[in-house]
């Protein structure tokens, strides 16, 4: 994809350089993440719930609650501005924050906890991760 | 005379007392580290720009903490008090890194 996808304009806001098969990629994957946060036999349910102190049995419900309620925020945001071709700083924080747990819950579900898991996972999956990971490289440059 | 010796004696016992509970205070706060770990598909541009957005460290500091993720595995981001390594850690998973909390060994 030649150029740059997103862009850091002089008024502060972040411009889309996105066609419809990309952002058909941002809202299937923000999708999954409302939904994930919505459903607990949602796949990616569990890796949105990662532990917050490991060695204690539960973790203190009011920042389970704040990480709950930030997720679901950020993903909502993002679906809402799906079709904007440009972004306020909090809408673009979120489109990043949403796509990040996007792509770590994608990874966590299919057992893609090392390189070598990465490199020796399916095609189609390699190149999904690697779609999202060019997306967000490009909307990090923007920060 | 005998009731300016219980004075210090009883002075005494206080300072000790009291240096025993500072002690004592020491070892229970231990400060909580927040601890960031690596995972293969997170890219490190990322990793830098949550660190900066959340801490507001500076480039070469957050930098120098990715790379330390991405080398050793793990690295501690921020150390301090419990409640607020818990809300940093909320607010690193909300962006989409692993992140845990830990009290200091």
């Amino acid at each position: 994809m030649p150029g740059k996808l997103f862009v850091r304009r002089r008024d502060g806001r972040v411009e889309v350089r996105l066609n419809d098969a990309g952002r058909g990629v941002i809202r299937e994957a923000f999708a999954h993440v409302v939904a994930a946060e919505r459903d607990p036999e949602h796949d990616w349910h569990l890796s949105l719930n990662a532990p917050i102190n490991p060695s204690r049995d539960d973790d203190d419900p009011l920042s389970a609650l704040a990480r709950q309620n930030d997720i679901a925020t950020n993903a909502e945001l993002s679906i809402m501005t799906l079709n904007e071709q440009f972004l306020n700083d909090a809408e673009a924080w979120a489109w990043l924050s949403t796509l990040q747990v996007a792509l770590r819950s994608m990874a966590v579900v299919n057992g893609i906890l090392s390189d070598e898991k990465l490199d020796s996972c399916e095609l189609e999956l390699l190149q999904e991760i690697r779609t999202i990971q060019q997306l967000l490289f490009d909307l990090a440059a923007c920060f | 005379m005998t009731s300016l010796k219980r004075l210090r004696s009883s002075s005494i016992e206080s300072d000790v007392k009291s240096d025993l509970e500072t002690n004592v205070a020491v070892v229970t706060q231990r400060p909580w580290n927040v601890i960031v770990w690596n995972d293969p598909v997170t890219p490190m541009t990322v990793v830098v720009v949550v660190f900066k957005r959340i801490f507001g460290y500076s480039n070469n500091k957050c930098t120098h903490l990715m790379l330390t993720v991405h080398h050793e595995g793990r690295a501690v981001v921020w150390s301090g008090q419990r409640e607020r390594a818990e809300s940093y850690c909320v607010k690193l998973q909300v962006a989409g890194l692993q992140a845990t909390v830990e009290q200091d060994a």
